[in-house]
């Protein structure tokens, strides 16, 4: 058991950082680059991240959570053509049978391919001396998406960015029950 | 016998990735979406179990300590395929007896691999496909620092189906194959470092790119660069200034495409043999080589006629005369009505050769038709002779 009984930032942002860029070029072969934290509503008091954040575009959200001496969940953004082009590139179709691809498979690689990444960002946290087990994915779907966290779970956002793609993974993680 | 394996993953994704990475190779895949469907189906005894460990119903755990507590399946061998790493659930999971494990991400190789070392892995012969022929589309990529050669190449062959891109580094390069695998690659040798070499082995060593062609491309001085391409195993060198029609009938080669639909025509019940405008040696070459073929098929297609349109030829020189010869020999052998038209030019130059003296040679396609349409008697069917 680690000494302290908070996940540092630095711990959150190195292991979400390393596992989205590392499914990503595995399974995709797509280079993200890390655009840094996402940054506090402007004005608020004390700062915070915004809980509901209203997107341009149809979103399509993976989460996946995770529990044991960490606990929490993972939010995985992307907009909708990110998430086709995306799955598309994992089953390894051609452009025009990606333009084909349903709702349910869009559902279930961006569900896996979030499942791969809180893997990878909770098997550091094992090591990091947090041990957690994965939960079952879900993913969620809209253009607005109202993220509360409890009291005692901190809240983390960071952007990635892929061409003229966005991917947000907004993180709530607490140490122990 | 094929390997029978059995994936058990509840992502239809991974399923699919699983059933792909295995196609080239003598297995047969199952698949089961948790940990109830996969007890039932080690029943069938599988040969590997690939195994994801989250999962609705019941978990990979639970289900590989239930196939390890049953006598009938406790050998059946399990790779865990799964996102839960972490030292200590590896050694919890390890204790109960597995084979391997991959942590996902993962790439096909790394499946391939450790499932090799514990089935004996046969590549199967590659599929017999439709064979594919000039009129198909293609992924060409031109790898070349100098963004003026890819755009040559691209006008040059711009009136192929053939969809030519351009990569300006060998990174660039192996990233496009990596996500759509090209049906032939062009690579400058003059990439600095002895780059093109170094890509070479790159696209060899790939699960994709070990059959695939590969030109190398530089300047005709460069006979050093020549000589160790060849060594290297590239299928081709194109020297610069580029032929385009030498490269095009290369790659035409090279990709092993049919090149008969360029010349034979069905329209309905006549076949039309026709000469391309620009006609090269080469084309009337491949006319003839496909000439007993195509007539051999068309009769067992049900057609009786044949038009031979040379219209396009500048000059009828030798090599056209032999193929006029053969296609209307073939067709008397065959019992098809024939007729043949061309040029005013080309019929007067015909009445040079002794062989053509009795044709008869029409100068439009219309009365060409019309007399192919008229009545002759079953035996004597033709009229491109008299």
């Amino acid at each position: 058991m680690p000494a302290i009984d908070e996940i540092s930032e630095a711990l959150v942002r190195d292991n979400i950082a390393r596992a989205v860029r590392d499914v990503f070029k595995t399974m995709l072969n797509h280079d993200l680059t890390f655009d840094g934290a996402d940054q506090p509503a402007a004005g608020a008091e004390p700062p915070a991240l915004p809980r509901t954040r209203t997107f341009s575009v149809p979103q399509v959200v993976g989460n996946v959570g995770f529990i044991g001496d960490a606990n929490g969940l993972v939010y995985l953004h992307l907009d909708e053509t990110f998430a086709v082009l995306c799955t598309g590139r994992i089953l390894g179709l051609n452009e025009e049978e990606t333009r084909t691809i349903d709702e349910d498979a869009v559902n279930d690689a961006i569900g896996e391919l979030t499942n791969m990444v809180v893997g990878g960002f909770k098997n550091g946290l094992c090591e990091a001396g947090y041990p957690c087990k994965l939960t079952i994915p879900s993913v969620l779907r809209g253009r607005d998406v109202h993220i509360e966290s409890t009291s005692a779970a901190k809240r983390h956002a960071y952007r990635f960015n892929c061409d003229s793609h966005q991917l947000m993974a907004d993180i709530l993680v607490k140490v122990g029950d | 016998m094929p390997h029978k394996i059995l994936t058990v993953d509840d992502s239809k994704t991974v399923r699919i990735i699983v059933r792909k990475a295995f196609k080239g190779y003598d297995c047969e895949i199952s698949e089961a979406t948790n940990g109830v469907e996969g007890l039932a189906a080690a029943k069938a005894h599988p040969n590997l179990i690939l195994l994801d460990v989250t999962m609705p119903v019941m978990d990979g755990i639970e289900m590989l300590t239930k196939l390890k507590a049953d006598p009938q399946t406790k050998g059946i061998p399990v790779i865990m395929l799964t996102a839960e790493g972490g030292r200590d659930n590896v050694l919890k999971i390890a204790k109960i007896g597995v084979r391997d494990y991959i942590v996902k991400p993962f790439k096909d190789e790394a499946l391939l691999q450790k499932v090799g070392r514990v089935l004996e892995l046969k590549q199967l012969a590659p599929p017999v496909s439709k064979v594919r022929t000039v009129l198909d589309a293609a992924t060409i990529l031109v790898v070349d620092d100098k963004p003026a050669i890819v755009h040559q190449i691209q006008d040059g062959l711009k009136h192929m189906p053939w969809k030519i891109h351009g990569a300006q580094t060998p990174a660039a390069a192996l990233e496009f194959c990596a996500q759509r695998p090209p049906d032939l690659v062009i690579v400058s040798l003059g990439l600095p470092e002895e780059a093109a070499f170094q890509l070479f082995r790159a696209i060899r060593a790939s699960q994709t790119g070990k059959s695939t062609p590969v030109f190398g491309l530089t300047v005709k001085i460069e006979t050093l660069a020549q000589q160790k391409a060849k060594e290297a195993g590239f299928a081709i060198v194109i020297t610069k200034p580029i032929s385009m029609p030498e490269l095009e009938q290369k790659m035409t080669k090279a990709m092993n495409l049919d090149t008969s639909p360029r010349y034979y025509i069905r329209e309905g019940e006549v076949l039309v043999i026709r000469l391309p405008a620009n006609c090269t040696p080469e084309d009337i070459s491949e006319v003839r080589m496909h000439l007993k073929a195509q007539l051999t098929e068309a009769v067992d297609a049900g057609r009786s006629k044949v038009l031979i349109d040379i219209q396009a030829l500048q000059a009828l020189d030798i090599r056209g005369m032999r193929l006029l010869i053969d296609a209307m020999q073939f067709c008397r052998e065959m019992g098809m009505r024939f007729a043949t038209v061309a040029t005013p030019q080309l019929i007067e130059e015909s009445k040079g050769f002794e062989e053509a003296r009795t044709w008869v040679v029409s100068p439009t396609i219309e009365d060409a038709r019309a007399s192919l349409d008229q009545a002759v008697p079953a035996q004597a069917s033709e009229v491109g002779a008299k």
